[in-house]
């Protein structure tokens, strides 16, 4: 009987820092993994936690952790040649099918920027196979950008606006919030036009409101939760949502469904 | 088939049982309540048939058997993890009432079958004998008719204690023999259960999430005091939260285990950047309700619920959650006409 | 009219303000009685009184209006509640045979309240059967638990309840109740380390709050009973004050024996002198010093393992 608790360990290949306190663990690992997936990281001194695929390459995956308190720090610090347990990958992820040639609308703030990252990713690297694409990304303020230096590469291959809620002084991204931006997104055929969603609660319900204003289709537009998460395994019941486990049925969810979830 | 029993011969099938089972039942811990002198009915391992008790509810389910309340899963260090040893090596027999029977159903559900089989429920599970103790009558707050799980056939034994004797109803071929031999008699035995509940509860036919809408979740806001009791009672409640504990200052080397976790109690929705989801209790009655008696349902085709009543039980501030139930009626009378 | 007052008073009557009339003073250790009792309390009231009863201080009634030559038969009345209350007697239909040491006071502890940690009324029987009758003035006070809602410490002995909290680890989940509880409501004897929580137990005063905030039984009560025994608080003209700890997780018998013993201690230092005969033991502890004292309380007392003894004791109060 195979035990799904027991991780196994997975070696650091380099460590990217974004911010402060968001660090991009490039982890050893061989398998076939879906942006919007995430793994179980055992973080020393924390405990386990639900982190996204933010990057899936050949041989490793990339796990952005922000750093939570003082008692995770020693590993941001102390990581050259270390090696973290993992287990995963689990949940849905996106399914690219759903993307491909077609005008594509990513929107993502903070963190929520890792899940779509993957995707981001492909079709920058593919631009042949999306039919006009714009990516929203916010944050708090300057300090708090993520994949900085991926927002050039990703400038070349498709609208990008970066914007942060406030910012003191000069500053190269915009100002206000992604919602801001709806408006003047410039879709061809809206009805068919797709866009994914990914952040903090309050930005995903303002964005897709915004987004259904501006005449996207309910079943255009997916999201992707975050919750507490013990498991990973349909167990633990921290991610339920009705009659739904994030762990299990999402955590990306297509719209026609998501509106449904009442947390 | 069936038998009848004298305590003696009852205590040597339990004596039989236990060299291959560890025997769990409802026992008495004196004193051991929340208040002074006052008893708590739980479940604990018993040598013989005086020890269980058979007049009164458990206070706590049989479900700490199977999903001990903490269990180490494995320890780890630097490079490797170690599962931990199960927490017993032999098989369980376990008596419960037919209620409890049904939340088995329930927890294999989420165990066995709700995304991939959980190893450390298995092994518990695996090679577990269970023993019905019938119901002569409803005690206080049970409403198992109304939630169809009053009755029962899928156990090993049944046993119903009348007067001096034990009469036990046998469905398991393996236990024949020991039950012949340590019987005083053989008799057609049909468990005892209950036919009427005072208490009854109704489930709307047209209940649906929208009843999360209604304002009847808002008096619970200020009457429910988030202690969880109600979770931890219940037979089908099966959720947990996993804690590490670290041996060494780096923290790579230490232990990970689960504690049972309740949706009523603070920090069950909090994620690392400071979310949280279901601040009022309010809310979290209702997600706790919706699950028992809607969602649950929605996806497994049955209710959890079974209708124990432990819940009710315990609940320090009187909150009854088949009176709840009882209010999804108006409740989505309530959000229908809204929605008109 | 020819009345002798000291015997009256011996008798558990009182010399009233009003010429001639008396008040029959009924002791009810613990503060709880049968409510039957309340009808011959009603009869002696309305057939020797002026039909009205007070409800004293220390939890008895005091029945007044009583002219003195029915006291006899106001004392054949108050037989059945005597006899019911299981109260010491030296001759049935007599009367109470002595007054100077009080009712027993309780809070109604574990009958009725859920903080209560024993059965209060039930020890507080216990200590009147040991002592009763005698004409020492002690006052006896018995709380159920920290909160001293029977305001023991005005007391000469002040009876607290205590529980030693059990906890069960493996039944713990976490939830944090018992620590929050203990900061918010007791003395923050708790802290959260490593999931659980971790006791101090020099700090902690075994009100059993964490217990009753458990949701899993992690936490139970100890089963043996446990009392933290206060001294000579007093109330009074000269200086009131409230009593201080002696001695923190003692054991009923160990109490009974104290207090037995404070009897023979007193019976030898009081000032025999003294107006009417009566002098607050605490006065007497002042002259004699704490030492003396505690050397006669702790008199073949076996306290148990887990019973801290406070010395020496200072007690401070208004002085006038």
């Amino acid at each position: 009987m195979r035990n799904e608790y027991i991780p196994f360990l997975s070696e650091i290949k380099e460590v990217i820092r974004h911010t402060p306190i968001e660090y991009t663990f490039r982890m050893a690992y061989k398998g076939t993994v879906k942006p919007g997936q995430f793994f179980e990281v055992s973080i020393p001194k924390y405990g386990e936690a639900p982190i996204s695929v933010s990057g899936i390459g050949d041989g490793y995956v990339d796990l952005t952790i922000r750093r939570v308190g003082k008692v995770t720090n020693e590993i941001f610090e102390n990581y050259a040649g270390g090696s973290l347990f993992l287990r995963g990958p689990y949940g849905n992820g996106f399914d690219l099918s759903n993307y491909r040639g077609r005008e594509i609308v990513i929107m993502a703030g903070g963190t929520g920027l890792s899940p779509v990252k993957g995707i981001v990713d492909y079709f920058a690297d593919h631009p042949q196979e999306h039919s006009g694409m714009t990516l929203i990304a916010g944050f708090k303020t300057p300090n708090d950008i993520l994949f900085l230096k991926e927002f050039a590469k990703w400038k070349r291959a498709m609208d990008v606006i970066l914007t942060v809620d406030c910012a003191e002084g000069d500053t190269a991204c915009q100002i206000g919030l992604v919602t801001e931006y709806i408006p003047e997104l410039k879709v061809k055929d809206i009805r068919n036009a797709v866009a994914v969603v990914v952040g903090p609660p309050m930005m995903m319900r303002f964005s897709v409101q915004g987004l259904l204003e501006r005449g996207f289709a309910e079943k255009n537009i997916w999201i992707s939760q975050e919750r507490k998460m013990c498991c990973g395994l349909g167990k633990c019941g921290h991610c339920k949502i009705g009659d739904r486990y994030v762990c299990l049925d999402g955590p990306v969810f297509n719209y026609t469904e998501g509106k449904n979830l009442i947390d | 088939m069936g038998f009848q029993l004298n305590e003696q011969g009852f205590d040597a099938l339990l004596s039989e049982l236990s060299r291959e089972y560890v025997i769990y039942a409802p026992k008495c811990f004196a004193g051991g309540n929340t208040f002074t002198d006052v008893d708590c009915i739980r479940y604990g391992t018993v040598k013989c048939v005086r020890d269980i008790v058979f007049d009164r509810k458990s206070d706590y389910s049989f479900k700490e058997a199977f999903l001990p309340v903490s269990e180490t899963l494995f320890y780890f260090t630097e490079g490797e993890t170690r599962e931990a040893d199960a927490p017993r090596k032999k098989g369980a027999v376990i008596f419960l009432r037919s209620c409890d029977l049904h939340a088995v159903k329930r927890l294999d559900e989420m165990y066995l079958n709700n995304g991939p089989e959980d190893f450390y429920y298995r092994r518990l599970r695996e090679n577990t004998k269970f023993i019905l103790m019938g119901c002569s009558q409803s005690f206080e707050n049970c409403f198992c008719v109304d939630m169809d799980s009053s009755r029962s056939d899928n156990y090993s034994l049944s046993v119903d204690r009348k007067g001096d004797y034990y009469y036990v109803d046998c469905r398991d071929e393996s236990l024949h023999a020991l039950l012949k031999n340590n019987a005083a008699g053989e008799l057609a035995v049909e468990p005892e259960y209950v036919r009427e509940n005072k208490v009854h509860v109704h489930i709307p036919d047209n209940l649906s999430i929208q009843a999360a809408k209604s304002t009847i979740w808002d008096e619970y806001d200020s009457r429910c005091i988030a202690c969880g009791r109600c979770n931890f009672v219940c037979p089908t409640c099966t959720c947990f939260t996993m804690q590490d504990l670290f041996y060494s200052e780096n923290g790579k080397a230490g232990e990970r285990r689960r504690v049972h976790a309740s949706c009523m109690v603070d920090g069950f929705t909090d994620v690392a950047g400071g979310g949280s989801c279901r601040r009022k209790n309010g809310e979290r009655m209702r997600f706790k309700v919706l699950h028992k008696v809607y969602d649950f349902k929605q996806r497994n085709g049955y209710h959890m619920c079974v209708g124990c009543g432990r819940c009710d039980d315990v609940c320090p501030e009187y909150i009854s959650f088949s009176n709840c139930v009882n209010r999804l009626g108006d409740a989505m009378e309530e959000v229908e006409k809204h929605e008109k | 009219m020819d009345i002798n007052t000291k015997k009256l008073k011996k008798n558990a009557f009182r010399v009233t303000k009003e010429r001639g009339l008396t008040a029959s003073r009924i002791r009810v250790p613990g503060g709880h009685l049968d409510a039957k009792y309340l009808l011959v309390l009603q009869e002696i009231a309305e057939m020797y009184g002026n039909g009205t009863l007070h409800i004293t201080s220390r939890q008895g009634f005091e029945i007044p209006g009583i002219p003195f030559e029915k006291m006899p038969e106001v004392n054949e009345k108050l037989q059945p509640i005597i006899e019911g209350l299981q109260i010491n007697q030296d001759v049935p239909g007599q009367g109470y045979t002595s007054s100077g040491t009080r009712n027993i006071t309780a809070c109604v502890g574990s009958r009725v309240c859920p903080y209560g940690c024993y059965d209060t009324t039930a020890f507080a029987r216990r200590i009147e059967k040991a002592v009763f009758p005698n004409d020492l003035h002690f006052k006896i006070a018995l709380t159920g638990c920290p909160n001293d809602c029977a305001k023991v410490r005005m007391h000469d002995f002040g009876i607290m309840g205590m529980t030693l909290p059990q906890f069960e680890p493996d039944r713990c989940v976490s939830c944090g109740a018992c620590v929050r509880t203990c900061a918010k409501k007791s003395v923050e004897a708790l802290k959260a380390v490593n999931y659980r929580p971790v006791r101090n137990e020099e700090k902690c005063i075994g009100c059993g709050e964490c217990v009753i905030s458990c949701p899993t039984r992690a936490w139970t009560r100890s089963r043996k009973k446990y009392y933290r025994l206060t001294l000579l608080g007093r109330t009074g003209k000269k200086n009131p004050r409230l009593g201080e700890d002696f001695i923190k997780w003692a054991d009923e018998d160990s109490i009974v024996k104290i207090i037995l013993n404070t009897y023979e201690y007193v019976e030898k230092y009081i000032d025999r002198n003294a107006p009417g005969g009566k002098e607050h033991i605490g006065y007497i502890v002042d002259r004699t010093g704490f030492e003396e004292f505690k050397r006669w309380a702790l008199k073949d007392v076996q306290l148990p393992a887990i019973a801290e003894v406070y010395t020496p004791l200072y007690w401070k109060g208004v002085k006038y």
